[in-house]
């Protein structure tokens, strides 16, 4: 039936294929099926109850004046701060030092930390009463918050935590492309005595541009279902207003055992990112390009 | 040859002035990175009585590590987590490294239909799809197994491993195959004994890449296990809640759990860095 390249190549992606069906394309199928039944402990016959679920989280003042904001300016700023620190980092550590390969490992430790132990550590450290943060403020003598209590500095919190754990991917993979850059129109600036900030503006920046554009997609998308961290730091709370997508649906499916409304949360989440990384894959396309 | 100077930042400064002022930004910037490590670590070393003042009393212990070690639970998901995270980066790499072999090698519509598919389900959120393998993994009598949380595992890199093993075999010239093929070997004898050897180092950086992922995902084991397979982030994140303040315990846990993620990715780190050029 096929020649004998085409079974060869069937055969390569065979078992991954074979993976997603049953563990990616299968659950999300009956995820969809779920999402338009009234799928709850109490109601055994899954009744069809079409688009309801759909409907009640997209009115859902939380889910839209908190739960949505919160995903995106999470994302953005998440990706944006990471971003920043990791490309100063990656060209202080392109420049030959002595230690330079101590520090890259220290810079490199958040890597190994377990997004739940960050979030443990970071606990810790704001913890109201003997967190090391309150201790050092009160003894210069200003006041202590309780950081994690309050809205805004537990989600500056949440977000410090997720740049602390993921500046390093991007140190690691935009050194490495920086590695790779070829040296000589470097070579040519420095004898033009062109100043350092000409240099990254003009050579390091548009070189570089494909390497930091493919890392901002991935972590973006990443960055979209965060769970870990918020579920360890604050569960979403002080209320519910430190809740992301991915809290939500998992709220609703698992603590408010309705898995009809968690599974309908779930893939409207699941469109809107679709739509963002298509959006995004496009852009890569076309810078990648030029 | 002509003389070269290297343009340098704050160059008003003595050159004394900008050392001292480099060493200090470096200082500061890996202090910063690695205090919340160093405090869990002191914390971790401090009896029950000191650890609510840590940064005062001399009082240190290794009691709290060998108190966890008596519970039962926590090294059975010291053993769970070792034992998925090994199992989960094998299969991943068998998988995953034929199938980026497949996209790099061949074009057409199969081979765009395949990195369609891959594309799309790297950027579905796992929530989107782990919340509904509740029901399939329990339907399929796999929930709360090795079985039932291995394979979500290996699934979940297929996507992003694929598409990084591609950009790996793009990197590798395909002529060695053709000779290869000419002087009689099979197409799987190319790929195997051919292609996979020389893209060792970059297949090293996938697995070093993936067993950490695997020791440090937190959001499958919560949904697909329960009492008869913990995982040890499982059962560090119950700890926030149940043991509530014994951070001194917690804090030993936690410091246990990073041992073996610090040691894979000392040991792999130079694989990773020059494995992962894309």
């Amino acid at each position: 039936m096929f020649g004998e390249q085409q079974r060869f190549v069937l055969l390569l992606i065979a078992p991954a294929a074979l993976l997603l069906l049953l563990f990616q394309v299968v659950p999300i199928v009956i995820g969809a099926n779920a999402s338009f039944r009234d799928w709850a402990l109490y109601n055994p016959r899954k009744t069809w109850i079409g688009f309801d679920h759909y409907v009640a989280v997209i009115s859902d003042p939380a889910f839209l004046y908190v739960v949505l904001p919160n995903t995106f300016l999470f994302m953005v700023l998440s990706v944006a701060g990471a971003l920043v620190v990791g490309l100063a980092l990656a060209l202080l550590l392109n420049r030959p030092f002595r230690g330079q390969k101590l520090v890259q490992t220290i810079l490199l430790v958040p890597l190994m930390v377990a997004p739940v132990i960050a979030a443990i550590m970071i606990r810790w450290i704001f913890n109201d009463q003997f967190g090391i943060v309150n201790v050092v403020l009160e003894a210069i003598g200003l006041d202590g918050q309780p950081w994690l209590v309050q809205r805004w500095s537990a989600f500056g919190i949440i977000l410090l935590t997720d740049i602390w754990l993921w500046t390093p991917w991007f140190t690691l993979l935009l050194l490495a492309g920086l590695q790779s850059l070829p040296k000589e129109p470097f070579e040519a600036a420095a004898i033009d005595g062109t100043t350092t900030w000409r240099v990254f503006r003009f050579l390091t920046l548009p070189m570089l541009r494909p390497v930091i554009v493919v890392c901002v997609v991935i972590r973006a998308i990443d960055a979209f279902r965060t769970f870990d961290i918020v579920w360890t730091l604050t569960g979403g709370g002080p209320g519910r207003s430190t809740e992301l997508f991915s809290l939500y649906a998992y709220v609703h499916a698992f603590l408010n055992l309705d898995l009809g409304r968690g599974s309908a949360a779930a893939i409207i989440g699941g469109l809107i990112i679709l739509v963002i990384g298509v959006v995004l894959y496009r852009l890569v396309d076309r810078i990648a390009k030029v | 040859m002509a003389m070269v100077r290297r343009s340098e930042f704050l160059p008003w400064l003595p050159p004394m002035g900008r050392k001292t002022l480099f060493a200090l930004a470096l200082a500061f910037i890996c202090f910063a990175f690695a205090f919340p490590v160093l405090w869990l670590i002191l914390t971790s070393l401090r009896p029950e009585s000191g650890v609510y003042y840590v940064h005062r009393g001399t009082e240190f212990t290794l009691g709290n590590f060998a108190e966890v070690l008596r519970e039962e639970r926590i090294v059975e998901a010291f053993v769970n987590s070792a034992l998925i995270a090994t199992l989960a980066t094998v299969f991943s790499l068998l998988v995953t490294v034929s199938s980026g072999y497949m996209l790099s090698r061949f074009t057409g519509p199969a081979s765009r239909l395949w990195f369609g598919t891959i594309y799309v389900f790297r950027c579905v959120p796992y929530i989107s799809w782990v919340l509904p393998l509740y029901f399939v993994t329990q339907s399929w009598g796999i929930y709360d197994t090795y079985t039932g949380l291995l394979l979500p595992h290996v699934a979940v890199h297929i996507c992003f491993f694929s598409w990084l093993m591609k950009g790996f075999f793009d990197g590798i010239d395909p002529s060695m195959e053709y000779a290869a093929m000419i002087d009689g070997c099979t197409r799987w004898g190319a790929f195997i004994r051919v292609a996979v050897p020389s893209a060792l180092p970059a297949i090293s950086a996938l697995a070093v890449l993936c067993w950490l992922f695997t020791w440090n995902e937190f959001l499958f084991a919560l949904i697909l296990t329960g009492n008869r397979v913990p995982m040890i982030t499982v059962v560090m994140a119950q700890f926030v809640t149940e043991m509530g303040l014994r951070w001194n315990l917690m804090a030993a846990t936690a410091v246990m759990a990073l041992v073996p993620a610090f040691l894979i990715a000392l040991f792999g780190q130079k694989y990773v860095i020059r494995g992962l050029r894309i």
